[in-house]
């Protein structure tokens, strides 16, 4: 992302910048309304929309009511599950990850092929189109409402595995070798050589399964629905499914966070989380 | 490179591959056969085998043909709009100009959003009485617009609160692409007399190949399995104008508790959605790569 090479203005780089002002104000627009109504009162949120005042774009007497509203209804817990769920949904996910990558990229065995082609295959697989019958196992094994059906299927993740296997390929075999003859474990070797070598992709892995989690909503809202379990999107969700406009103050809220945890990770891990975007697709 | 080491490999992958099967391959396998079940338990505690009742209970259902109609627009406008838009916008922030790093954050925020969080702050920016959109419609002195409330206006908002999100998304996997061309092929274009849009069409377009292959066929797979805008914004509604055929399939299962004809819905979704993808893949391949 350089910067560096930007040349002097040119009349012909107006358009340029009429079209980047104009993108710019669709995508910051109701983000920047949503964060203002949120912290408007519940009587005078929609007073400047129609007819239209500038007023409605930032809050004139700034109040918590609607955040205040939220947390008394269970929102502070849902942040907290999903907090804890996304946490150790990473932590197992660079388990798997990278034991799993480290196998496809350091070791000869049979059937590396075909087991390689299973985690690729199950790359192109829609998630959606798994959920309902995923539901009923979940149903089966009496997981309904449970830490474990919102985590242990997210384990199944394929991207996070292709990106270790990727990293490691590219690790000089010397390091591993000198290791190796010092009578190190494959074990102590991963986690004395290995890992440390690898913190971006580790990072660009924690980014991506964290902001899954974040931002999952349909799985939660069928396997969990319980407000013991519930998980932030849902909690969203079903605030705005409610709908009334007394309560829109709280959507707004609601809204609000489950934007900006989000935007607060990715903005400084902004290179990382482009980078796990990327290297799951176009490289693959 | 890779060494023979007995077990080792197999004990690393174990879980890796446990879970993958269990998780991402039974379902689907699941998936298939409770598409060939009954509903109703019968008496011995068991569902019964139905062999195609659930299909062609499903095939007479207008509703379903209606969904199927639907989404089939739905993605016949969305994905080549994505496609275009997301394109245009990353050769947009692939210019060298002043300020260009402030500007390509900016624009690139929507991704980190989740689709539901998104599609409830433009239902309530696009709230016919309430919403900013029509407070600013009313302030240029244009008609104030029903939205999601009306039959005819619903798909098209949809695809515009779908793509507020994928455009910036899929425009990521165009810059990437934009960044691997070596500048000094346009260059030579250039002293060849070429212009920018010859440029355009001759090489950044060929070069780009693989990455719109990609591109276009991820968003074919993102927006057939849209689910989240019309379970939260319009129930499929108005008068089934938004009924998309995940929200459908979901309904079927779990409104009115046909999971049989739920699973046959999505068995027939998954069939058509990969000779899609595969048409697209083929078509589109690169010639010599």
């Amino acid at each position: 992302m350089d910067h560096t090479e930007s040349q002097r203005f040119r009349p012909s780089q107006l358009w340029t910048y009429l079209a980047l002002v104009i993108l710019a104000i669709i995508v910051l627009l109701p983000l920047e309304w949503i964060i203002a109504s949120s912290f408007t009162n519940r009587e005078t949120v929609f007073k400047n929309v129609l007819p239209f005042s500038l007023k409605a774009l930032y809050p004139e007497n700034p109040t918590l009511q609607g955040y205040r509203a939220i947390f008394n209804d269970g929102y502070g817990r849902a942040i907290v599950n999903t907090l804890g769920v996304a946490i150790t949904t990473v932590l197992g996910c660079l388990f798997v990850g990278t034991t799993a990558g480290f196998a496809f990229a350091r070791f000869d065995f049979r059937f590396k092929g075909l087991l390689w082609s299973l985690v690729l295959l199950s790359l192109m697989v829609p998630y959606e189109a798994t959920v309902i019958p995923a539901y009923t196992m979940i149903n089966n094994l009496g997981w309904t409402n449970s830490w474990q059906a919102l985590i242990v299927p997210a384990l199944a993740n394929g991207t996070v595995i292709f990106l270790f296997r990727q990293f490691f390929a590219e690790i000089p075999q010397d390091f591993l070798d000198a290791a190796r003859i010092d009578g190190a474990t494959w074990f102590r070797v991963m986690t004395s050589i290995v890992l440390p070598l690898s913190l971006p992709v580790i990072v660009t892995s924690a980014v991506l399964v964290f902001l899954a989690q974040w931002n999952s909503f349909f799985w939660p809202m069928l396997v969990a629905p319980d407000p013991n379990y519930r998980m932030v999107q849902v909690a969203v969700s079903i605030i705005g499914v409610r709908q009334q406009l007394t309560f829109w103050d709280m959507l707004f809220a609601a809204s609000t966070i489950a934007a900006i945890v989000p935007l607060l990770l990715v903005l400084p891990l902004q290179r990382f989380y482009i980078s796990s975007i990327m290297g799951s697709g176009v490289k693959g | 490179m890779t060494r023979r080491e007995g077990a080792t490999p197999y004990l690393f992958l174990l879980p890796a591959i446990l879970l993958i099967l269990v998780w991402r391959y039974i379902p689907i396998i699941a998936g298939l056969r409770e598409s060939f079940y009954s509903n109703a338990f019968s008496f011995t505690g068991a569902k019964e085998f139905v062999g195609w009742e659930n299909y062609t209970y499903l095939f007479d259902d207008p509703t379903y043909w209606e969904s199927v109609r639907v989404t089939l627009k739905f993605n016949l406008i969305v994905n080549p709009v994505q496609v275009i838009l997301s394109l245009a916008l990353a050769l947009l922030i692939n210019q060298k100009v002043k300020g260009i790093g402030f500007f390509r954050t900016l624009l690139l925020l929507p991704i980190a959003i989740s689709i539901n969080v998104a599609a409830l702050a433009w239902g309530l920016a696009l709230d016919p009485t309430y919403g900013l959109v029509n407070g600013i419609l009313d302030l240029l002195h244009i008609p104030t617009q029903p939205f999601l409330l009306n039959a005819q206006q619903a798909l098209p908002v949809l695809i515009g609160i779908v793509s507020w999100i994928g455009v910036p998304y899929w425009a990521l996997f165009f810059l990437a692409g934009l960044q691997n061309i070596p500048r000094e092929i346009h260059e030579a274009a250039r002293i060849d007399g070429a212009n920018r849009w010859q440029g355009f069409m001759q090489i950044t377009l060929p070069l780009l190949n693989r990455t719109t292959t990609f591109v276009l066929v991820a968003t074919t797979v993102a927006n057939f399995t849209m689910f989240a805008p019309p379970y939260l914004l319009t129930n499929g509604g108005p008068s089934g104008a938004t009924n998309l055929i995940m929200f459908d399939a979901w309904k079927r299962g779990f409104t009115y508790g046909d999971l049989g004809g739920s699973a046959a819905s999505i068995t027939v979704f998954l069939g058509f959605l990969i000779i899609i993808v595969a048409a697209e893949f083929m078509i589109f391949r690169p010639k010599h790569d």
